[in-house]
């Protein structure tokens, strides 16, 4: 189940697999507009920064752009593939990019395609942009690739000989950190482009969480959450934080907006809230589902969290301070 | 501790272009059989299906790490599967179509080495179609035709209607000296029942070895022999031109045609295929007995006579290196052409290196755990490339239950099965590979052994 709250709050957009999605009252958590979403099922959304329009991509192999406030259709339009995995507004700028298998394409937020880039050498895992909307990056077998979105060449390639499955910009874009099937992470210098790795993870890495300030880099493959310093000199050959318990997977992982809290979700059904600290992370709350944590997202004014879970079932929770 | 099985069952379909693959998956997927099956194919199958649950798939073939090829493993495959996965409720079975050219090494590996996909889903059985005309134009030296009959828990011998019986007894016979652990079936037009692809239960070897006694027969060094009726005369062998410049042969008396008789006269063969030869050219006498092992060297073109006589009426039985077939070869008495009474083909004793085998080992006795995993990490160090698959069940001391394994290449995945009961306690173990010494293995093996 994909969530994402508009950046005004107002709305908590939920994207089921089976296809539609649901536009919550972000406050009172009444239904509002239900969308048809893509055939099949709808595998990513992304809300513009005015908060008005959603974008969706789905197994229909198309990319939708939706108003929140009518439910009406704005614009559909070809990723490329069958599937299209994957979508991103830029946080400032009028920009859109999907990725479908190799197929990457910037459209702006009319729906008209922008640029078409030259197929990417393997089916692109993920793409996210920098805080201030000037570059984004895409990651897939082999590393990650930077671009600038009104350039057609890529600033830089950091190669990785090794399949990225996800990937997250520090919140001051110094670094890219990388989560991969090899059981690795990688942290990316951008500006040098040197590559800090991690071993020793217990699976493939599919969790990042950064904290607002860039300091910390919370990551998951495995049972235990691993929290890396990025303070001072970097994590290179430091010890990172090590936090037991949950007792199977981690499956999300997610630090508030603007404060230290961050949220574990677990295969076993845990939902945890920890307070991170430079030495033990204290446990502040924890609650069990019925099945596999499925999302997590904070509210953008951190007082909240959705939570959802693979039986399909929504909550959102609120986080008294 | 038989745990209920809830992972979703996978069956991988490979088999050369033309050899059938999308005619069984339409089958499969139009056919009666109660279960929603998901379809991975190929994003440039041969012929569309028409199915909502058909989904296309690039082959990305990736390295896990270190550059071996034994961590390859299909990365388009992962993903794909990972989706599927949140939609659980829409299908009960996954199939998954190769091209034609894949090896089936990265496929079989992606359930083994990722996490989610262990806890998810299990491979069922790897299912490999061979064009039972065609296959012979590529079994000598296609690496990917070897690989994929080698792989495969299910064989189906496809187009079946267009090859002669005969010949489609020496395919299964080559068949089943590279891969004697998987079961193999005829069909025309790919038309087979479902349960004998779907929900095997992967793990047949109990069966395989039941079903088939050939599994554990040793290896000859030849691969025929025929039962002729031979009264006192003269007598022509006569060779047409082959894949070799000469084969060796034998021809030893038979006391009578019952089972007793011809062990012995097959021991005698053995032994006297283990002398050394004596070169005949074309014209001489090929000489009887045991002990009298006969090189026999053809013309360079044309076909090549050798003779000989019989003084003492009887039973005969001729030994042949080759299937005479390859060589177009026959007996002609006085007269006419002389059919054997009986024929019968061995599993060849193979000399080359880069043959695909399997070895098969049976041991009776407990396993020592600790020495087992010792013996199995260094051999799939050492030899993981080579090792295409392999299967056990094992008895493990101090477990009640049997103790069953299967693997690809480096990565294996055991687990607690049935408990014993009254079954006799013994170890069943199969190997298929390149370059396997079953001596080796053998001994390895019962080093195992609890002491």
């Amino acid at each position: 189940m994909g969530l994402a709250w508009s950046p005004d709050g107002k709305i908590l957009a939920v994207a089921g697999v089976s296809g539609p999605i649901t536009l919550f009252n972000g406050v009172d958590g009444a239904v509002g507009h239900k969308l048809p979403g893509h055939a099949l099922d709808t595998m990513a959304i992304s809300w513009h920064k005015d908060s008005r329009l959603l974008a969706s991509v789905g197994q229909d192999g198309k990319v939708r752009l939706w108003d929140a406030e009518t439910g009406a259709q704005r614009s559909e339009m070809a990723g490329g593939a069958s599937w299209v995995e994957r979508v991103g507004f830029s946080p400032v700028g009028d920009w859109l990019v999907s990725a479908a298998g190799r197929k990457l394409r910037l459209w702006n937020s009319s729906g008209q395609l922008v640029r078409e880039y030259p197929d990417a050498s393997s089916t692109i895992t993920d793409i996210k942009w920098r805080y201030d909307g000037k570059q984004f990056a895409i990651s897939a077998y082999n590393g990650v690739v930077l671009y600038d979105p009104t350039e057609e060449e890529p600033l830089h390639r950091f190669e990785w000989q090794g399949s990225t499955l996800i990937l997250e910009w520090s919140p001051d874009g110094k670094y890219i950190a990388t989560g991969d099937q090899d059981s690795t992470v990688h942290f990316w210098i951008t500006d040098s482009g040197n590559d800090l790795q991690m071993w020793g993870y217990e699976t493939k890495v599919l969790e990042l969480a950064w904290s607002f300030n860039s300091r910390y880099l919370a990551t998951g493959g495995g049972t235990q959450i691993v929290i890396w310093d990025c303070s001072g000199k970097g994590p290179a050959n430091t010890r990172p934080i090590m936090v037991e318990g949950h007792q199977h997977l981690i499956k999300h992982l997610k630090f508030q907006r603007q404060g230290m809290l961050l949220a574990s979700g677990g295969n076993e059904g845990m939902l945890a809230i920890w307070k991170v600290k430079k030495k033990k992370p204290a446990l502040l709350a924890d609650a069990v589902f019925k099945a596999p944590i499925a999302n997590l997202a904070w509210s953008p004014d951190d007082r909240c969290i959705a939570v959802s879970d693979e039986s399909g079932t929504l909550s959102i929770a609120a986080v008294l301070r | 501790m038989n745990t209920v099985e809830t992972r979703v069952p996978v069956t991988v379909l490979t088999g050369f272009l033309g050899s059938g693959k999308t005619t069984l998956l339409n089958r499969i997927l139009t056919e009666n059989h109660g279960k929603k099956i998901a379809v991975i194919e190929n994003e440039f199958g041969e012929v569309g299906i028409d199915n909502d649950l058909v989904i296309g798939a690039e082959e990305e073939i990736f390295e896990m790490n270190n550059g071996c090829i034994c961590c390859t493993v299909r990365g388009d495959l992962i993903r794909i599967l990972g989706h599927l996965m949140k939609r659980r409720d829409k299908f009960d079975y996954i199939m998954v179509e190769t091209t034609g050219m894949a090896d089936p090494g990265p496929v079989a590996q992606t359930f083994y080495v990722d996490d989610d996909m262990q806890q998810k889903l299990h491979l069922d059985a790897i299912v490999t179609l061979v064009d039972a005309k065609h296959i012979w134009e590529h079994i000598d030296d296609s690496d990917e035709a070897k690989e994929q009959v080698a792989f495969a828990d299910v064989i189906l011998l496809n187009k079946i209607d267009l090859v002669a019986p005969e010949d489609l007894e020496r395919l299964e016979a080559r068949i089943k000296s590279m891969n004697s652990m998987a079961k193999i079936y005829r069909s025309r037009d790919a038309v087979v029942e479902m349960d004998k692809i779907l929900n095997v239960g992967g793990f047949n070897l109990d069966r395989a070895l039941e079903v088939d006694p050939k599994f554990m027969e040793p290896e000859y060094p030849f691969e025929w022999s025929g039962i002729y009726q031979l009264n006192t005369g003269t007598y022509k062998w006569v060779m047409g031109e082959g894949p070799d410049p000469a084969m060796g042969a034998a021809l030893l008396p038979l006391a009578n045609t019952g089972l007793a008789a011809k062990e012995a006269t097959l021991m005698d063969a053995v032994l006297t295929f283990s002398e050394d030869e004596q070169a005949l050219e074309a014209g001489e006498m090929i000489r009887l007995g045991t002990g009298q092992y006969n090189q026999l060297v053809l013309n360079e073109n044309g076909e090549t006579v050798f003779n000989f006589a019989i003084q003492q009426p009887g039973f005969y039985m001729l030994f042949t290196e080759h299937h005479p077939d390859e060589f177009d070869a026959r007996l002609y008495g006085a007269e006419s052409v002389l059919d054997p009474l009986e024929t019968r083909e061995y599993k060849p004793d193979h000399e080359h290196d880069e043959e695909v085998t399997s070895v098969g080992i049976t041991l009776p006795g407990d396993l020592q755990l600790e020495k087992l995993n010792g013996w199995l990490s260094q051999l799939l160090r050492e030899q993981g490339q080579d090792i295409f698959r392999m299967k056990g069940v094992l008895s493990v001391r101090g477990w009640d239950e049997r103790f069953v394994f299967q693997g690809v290449h480096m990565l294996f995945d055991g687990r607690p099965d049935r408990p014993w009961e009254n079954e006799l306690r013994q170890n069943k173990m199969i190997f298929i590979g390149r370059n396997l010494d079953r001596a080796a293995l053998e001994n390895g093996f019962r080093e195992c052994l609890a002491s």
